[in-house]
């Protein structure tokens, strides 16, 4: 039983941070359409700039992440507008295949500045783990999950109430109409893609206490974006939320009750079954 | 006259080893034989049919395996293995293919990428029969003579010859399958594959016709990887990079010709492995960029952009001379 609750809360734990990832993929697919295969290495950059903020200026990881979260906000828009636009009116295959080529050059170039060595941060605060109720809980895994579920509600709610939050629910459900009503389509998708990009940096930021780093580790990232978003059903925020909470926990539970080798094949595994056979996603929710 | 042009290709194919002794050229002319084979494989489906894969990285996988476990656990030497798992990666194709093809665009592409990282991670964990992280390693190659002498492993010359000999096979059934109704089959589909049903196309089996194709090559590819390095581990050979690198061989040579991933592969693969000669990481810098820069600014490809302009030249040369 302690084990089971073990499970469900380091599940839930890792979920959050899933959850933020995949809700920056899935507003930027909602908006544009696009199958962005360089967000795992936006979340990588992020990992990365606080370890680098870490090793170098002795900055708490999760402090850097207010210089960090910006500036890759900032950097999504400028990509958008200058690289993805242009090749837009090419179709969902074409920014596919450039995304991977985006990708493929982030990742190659970190490693090449980088090197491609694994890499931990040790934080002090980490020794000794937070213990309510029996259960095992690392300090900075925790304030990752406060921190996560704070932005994620945080977004959410500016989704909901905010204007620019509305005018980028409308473009997502419909871009001409959306454009009709007003709505400057093109400064939407590039807010949207810098939000997107934003939500990556952060999920990075706050992931470097519970995972290896190395230039590379996007390829694994967008893999379990995509069973994320897949699962929640693409362009939806509350299936992305649900998706990565989900995603968490098979994975905790797989890991203890299946087998620790095998628990992202499971992920996989519901991912091919639900592009089969629920292609709008598990919970049926429409798109945010 | 692309008969002539082919002719003089191959013949200066098969003199190479005799031009030069430089066994890092020999080397490069290796592993753009080998990228040839695989954009060449991956066209087929991507380039005709329009259907994207991220996860041929599966096949070659395992032909690699296949290769490597034929010959270390029944003692079949890889000559024979080669094919074997080329047959082996085109059995593989057909559940595959079942499933995914009742995907289409971006989700039929996301599919295969799944579809290759559960391989790569059943190899990575089956470790009675892949050995797991470990790999598979072969210390000899068993000894054969070629025309009364024995073949000399050490060197690289039978390598070269023996991929050659694969990727000019890999391009004669390019040629001919997409000359035939296959071909138009799949132009059809990649236009518009509800139109294609509807004038009656088998459009499923047409495209698992051509995925088994596909893995088929892709698998003789794996084979001799495993042959030439001699080691294979799943990171060596089920990497999402090599289903990346294969679909930007394609890409950026040229989608639909069968010149084009040849063009593609010679260059990338050069310009990388020189890179690599020199800084050791980060070879795939210039797959990334060439790739955006092919999407942005030519999207038939340099071998698609070549070709027009080449026509356009002739076209401009001919009305200058009547």
């Amino acid at each position: 039983m302690e084990i089971a609750i073990q499970s469900l809360v380091s599940g839930l734990l890792t979920g959050s941070l899933y959850a933020m990832m995949a809700v920056g993929l899935t507003i930027i697919f909602g908006v544009m359409r696009i199958i962005n295969l360089a967000h795992g290495d936006m979340v990588m950059l992020g990992m990365f700039g606080a370890f680098w903020a870490h090793s170098l200026w002795n900055v708490d990881p999760f402090l850097s992440g207010l210089l960090w979260v910006p500036l890759l906000f900032l950097g999504g828009m400028l990509v958008y507008r200058f690289l993805l636009r242009p090749i837009m009116p090419g179709g969902e295959l074409n920014t596919l295949l450039y995304t991977a080529g985006l990708s493929l050059l982030i990742a190659n170039v970190a490693l090449f500045l980088w090197t491609g060595d694994y890499r931990t941060v040790n934080l002090p605060y980490a020794l000794e783990p937070f213990r309510p109720f029996g259960i095992s809980i690392p300090v900075p895994i925790a304030i990752a999950f406060g921190l996560a579920a704070l932005i994620t509600a945080g977004l959410y709610g500016f989704l909901l109430r905010t204007d620019l939050g509305r005018a980028i629910r409308a473009t997502s459900q419909s871009p001409e109409a959306a454009a009709l009503m007003g709505i400057d389509v093109n400064r939407i998708s590039m807010i949207t893609f810098g939000l997107g990009t934003a939500l990556a940096g952060a999920a990075g930021v706050l992931l470097v206490p519970s995972l290896y780093l190395y230039p590379t580790v996007g390829e694994i990232l967008i893999v379990k974006s995509f069973v994320i978003v897949v699962l929640g059903g693409l362009g939806s925020v509350p299936g992305a939320i649900a998706g990565g909470l989900l995603l968490g926990l098979v994975e905790s539970f797989g890991a203890v009750y299946v087998s620790v080798a095998y628990k992202d094949t499971i992920g996989f595994i519901i991912f091919l079954l639900v592009l089969l056979f629920r292609p709008q996603g598990l919970f049926g929710v429409g798109r945010a | 006259m692309n008969r002539i042009a082919a002719g003089v290709a191959i013949v200066f194919l098969l003199a190479l080893p005799w031009l030069t002794d430089n066994q890092f050229l020999l080397h490069l002319a290796i592993i753009v034989l080998m990228w040839t084979l695989m954009g060449l494989s991956w066209n087929l489906l991507g380039g005709y049919a329009g259907q994207v894969s991220f996860g041929h990285a599966a096949f070659f996988g395992v032909g690699a395996y296949t290769t490597m476990i034929l010959y270390l656990k029944v003692g079949l030497a890889p000559w024979y293995g080669i094919p074997l798992g080329g047959v082996v990666a085109a059995l593989f194709s057909l559940p595959i293919g079942y499933l995914c093809f009742r995907l289409r665009g971006p989700y039929f592409a996301l599919s295969t990428l799944a579809v290759a990282e559960i391989t790569r991670l059943v190899a990575l964990n089956w470790e009675t029969l892949t050995a797991g992280p470990v790999g598979l390693l072969i210390t000899t190659l068993p000894d054969v003579s070629f025309l009364g002498r024995p073949v000399d492993w050490e060197s690289k010359e039978p390598f070269f010859y023996i991929i050659a000999l694969l990727a000019v096979s890999g391009m004669l059934a390019t040629h001919y399958m997409m000359r035939g109704r296959l071909g138009a089959y799949l132009v059809a589909i990649r236009e518009d594959e509800d139109a294609a049903e509807s004038v009656g196309i088998d459009t499923t089996r047409a495209k698992a016709l051509t995925l088994a194709a596909s893995a088929f090559f892709t698998g003789l590819a794996g084979g001799f990887y495993g042959m030439y390095f001699r080691y294979v581990d799943p990171d060596a050979v089920f990497p999402i990079a090599i289903s990346i690198e294969t679909v930007f061989i394609a890409v950026v040579g040229g989608l639909g010709t069968v010149v084009g991933p040849i063009v593609g592969a010679v260059f990338l693969t050069t310009v990388a492995e020189t890179f690599r000669e020199r800084f050791v990481v980060g070879h795939l810098i210039f797959y990334g960029l060439f790739m955006m820069l092919v999407i942005r600014f030519m999207p038939e490809g340099i071998w698609g952009r070549a070709r027009r302009l080449y026509g356009r030249f002739r076209k401009g040369g001919s009305r200058g001379a009547a």
